[in-house]
């Protein structure tokens, strides 16, 4: 299945409900926007619901099954190296210290990100079959 | 001493005496020497009937007589220049930012032909229409939130006479500070930001930010489900982007790094090498590994195939258009033209003209001499590094400098891009993660290095009193900062997209289907071919073998 009105549909239900659910919390002191927010936050499960119905009819794609696990490994560790950069802001004043924290919590970072996630994305990948 | 007491008193009396022979005197004064020399001027303007006659040389046009008048009985008054003077300045601050920003805007056209020119003629409808239907998307979602989110708590805005109404920023202490997180104000651009310089400002970062959105489309092309595409950039431009900016531009806490714990100036990013360029090749990066490769791409011992672009007059065009487009985007980051420091526009402007020259001629040069021949997608992908990453530093490097990031971001790309591909296996039919993503965080850290100190924009950068100065001309703390913003960019904007579109995968799927893919995206999913007329010449034998073990 490619392109259909189905999709088409479900788009506009998608777009409709993130208009009305932002314009709820641009609005959101007045009564009448915490309703907007409400509805609108109805009309995005709603279209994600529609999403998730018009999946299966989707054929069968060129991409294999890759290990959820890994995958969140890597995001974990991207994470983890990025607070370690934030934290480490905070155990020393000097430039220098702060220069070392911040190097390692990027290597870190850069160990999920380019380390882990790429093997993980392509641990089943067709191309090796 | 009583002698003393007297001649006090004779003193003081005599100095109230003058003092006060002094007021009756200004009470008495003839009108001041510029009230005089306003009449003066007045009386020597062109007449009606002058004017009547026709100004040939441009002599009798543009006079006192233009300056609106404030109180008709009172005449013209010193007050009233005042504020024309004012008025002009704000008048050319908008107009300079506004053109700027329509330049930006056309660079949605140089980046449609370069990723539709580097991808397959049975594609060309689709990567066309994702680059024409980002702008809508980011736009809207810009519009309903992004915007709020990004500057609404960033009033302060003097080039464009403050932009006052965006005064609310959410903070979140921490260690002792508040931290800027996301701004609240802006939302539809309703209520108190109906406000000519808000306007302004809106526009300007508008145009950024469907910049960086654009950019994922380019490494996701020929196999990207256009739903899914679509909803993506809609979350990209409403929350994505909007964060991160915030957080450099937006008064957030990557800018507060300088005054609240003495890093340089904070995180600088004068026209978002980081911002931009590094957010959307991220991006990119994260849809990619979850997108994953076009068929054919890589063979059973990993090694990869090239799959070449359809029309390389597309690419060559398109990145002459984005880097006649890239001198809105720098110079135009000033916001003015008038005031605050803002005559570096013209620095800004041959820095941005040096930065990619050099990176045309880094990667020339290193295809030629590596390859043995001077590749033209790599070219114009050096041309693109160059302007990436002089995107952050362009306000603050000399032209040396300039030069010298221009150069290494061309030989990185090209170093980057068969990185991606051969190491990393992922595809990228246009080097988007390499040009922007890479390049981005390149230009990002040249700012710590590079910055010579000399530029100073009104005095302060990121509320810290001096000039942005890196490593190389002695402030350290600023490399730091800059760090902090690689590390935010990777770990976080990376780590958020990944995260965000995994979900996307799970709801809607990324990818098309096989058959769709083989078959080429622009008839299933844009039920129109790019080029109808066109005779479509035989694939390579891998290719033919790719796709039907695909799908099988």
């Amino acid at each position: 299945m490619a392109a259909t009105k189905s999709q088409g549909k479900a788009f506009t239900l998608f777009l409709t409900g993130l208009t009305v659910a932002t314009a709820g919390i641009a609005f959101f002191t007045s009564g009448s926007g915490k309703v907007a927010l409400v509805v609108g936050l109805i009309g995005i499960a709603a279209s994600f619901a529609c999403f998730l119905k018009l999946r299966p009819l989707e054929g069968r794609t060129a991409e294999g099954t890759q290990p959820a696990i890994m995958k969140l490994a890597g995001v974990a560790l991207a994470l983890v190296g990025w607070l370690v950069v934030l934290f480490g802001l905070h155990l020393t004043a000097s430039v220098s210290g702060r220069m070392i924290t911040t190097i390692v919590g990027l290597a870190i970072t850069l160990v999920g990100v380019i380390g882990i996630l790429p093997v993980a994305s392509s641990k089943n990948a067709i191309w090796k079959a | 001493m009583r002698i003393n007491r007297l001649s006090s008193c004779i003193y003081a009396l005599a100095i109230v005496l003058m003092a006060g022979a002094g007021i009756v005197a200004r009470a008495d004064v003839a009108p001041s020497a510029p009230t005089v020399e306003l009449k003066d001027t007045l009386a020597k303007a062109p007449t009606t009937s002058a004017l009547a006659a026709g100004d040939p040389g441009g002599v009798l046009t543009g006079t006192i007589n233009d300056v609106p008048v404030g109180d008709a009985k009172a005449g013209l008054t010193l007050g009233d220049v005042a504020n024309q003077v004012g008025q002009n300045k704000i008048g050319i601050n908008f107009t300079w930012t506004l053109i700027c920003g329509f330049l930006v805007m056309f660079m949605q056209a140089g980046f449609a032909l370069v990723e539709a020119g580097l991808c397959r003629v049975k594609n060309a409808n689709h990567t066309y229409m994702m680059n024409f239907l980002v702008y809508t998307c980011g736009l809207f979602a810009y519009w309903i939130i992004g915007f709020a989110i990004q500057m609404g708590g960033a009033a302060g805005i003097g080039n464009l006479g403050g932009a006052q109404p965006l005064n609310s920023e959410h903070l979140l202490p921490l260690f002792g500070t508040d931290w800027g997180i996301f701004g609240q104000a802006g939302g539809f651009l309703a209520g108190h930001p109906y406000d000519v310089g808000v306007m302004v400002v809106f526009l300007f970062q508008m145009v950024f930010m469907d910049t960086a959105l654009t950019i994922v489309t380019g490494a996701c092309a020929e196999r990207w489900k256009f739903l899914t595409f679509s909803v993506s950039s809609v979350l990209m431009g409403a929350f994505t982007y909007p964060l991160f900016a915030n957080w450099a531009w937006g008064g957030g806490w990557l800018a507060q790094l300088g005054s609240k714990i003495g890093l340089g100036k904070g995180y600088v990013d004068f026209a978002g090498s980081g911002v931009v360029h590094s957010v959307g090749g991220l991006t990119a990066l994260a849809v990619a590994l979850i997108v994953g490769p076009r068929i054919g791409k890589f063979n059973r011992d990993g090694s990869a195939n090239p799959i070449i672009g359809h029309d390389v007059s597309a690419v060559m065009i398109g990145c002459f258009i984005l880097a006649f487009g890239w001198f809105g985007f720098n110079p135009g980051s000033t916001l003015g033209a008038s005031g605050a420091g803002c005559l570096r526009i013209g620095s800004v402007a041959v820095n941005t003209m040096l930065a990619g020259c050099t990176g045309t001629l880094g990667a020339l040069l290193y295809m030629w001499v590596m390859k043995g021949k001077p590749d033209a997608s790599m070219s114009g992908n050096g041309l693109l590094a160059g302007l990436v990453a002089i995107t952050a530093p362009s306000g603050f490097v000399n032209p040396m400098g300039a030069a010298i990031i221009g150069f290494v971001a061309g030989v990185l790309v090209c170093l980057s891009v068969a990185f991606v591909e051969n190491k990393l296996k992922v595809d990228d039919p246009v080097g988007a993660i390499s040009v922007h993503g890479a390049n981005g965080l390149w230009g990002v850290l040249s700012v710590g290095l590079f910055a010579d100190g000399k530029s100073n924009y009104g005095g302060s950068w990121n509320g810290v009193t001096g000039s942005v100065t890196g490593l190389f001309y002695g402030d350290a703390s600023q490399l730091v900062a800059q760090l902090v913003g690689i590390a935010t960019l990777v770990g976080f904007v990376f780590s958020f997209s990944y995260v965000l579109n995994w979900i996307l995968d799970i709801f809607i799927g990324q990818r098309v289907s096989v058959e769709t893919e083989v078959e080429g995206l622009d008839l299933p999913e844009m039920g129109q071919l790019g080029y109808p007329e066109f005779v479509f010449t035989a694939e390579p034998e891998y290719m033919k073998a790719a796709e039907a073990e695909a799908a099988a």
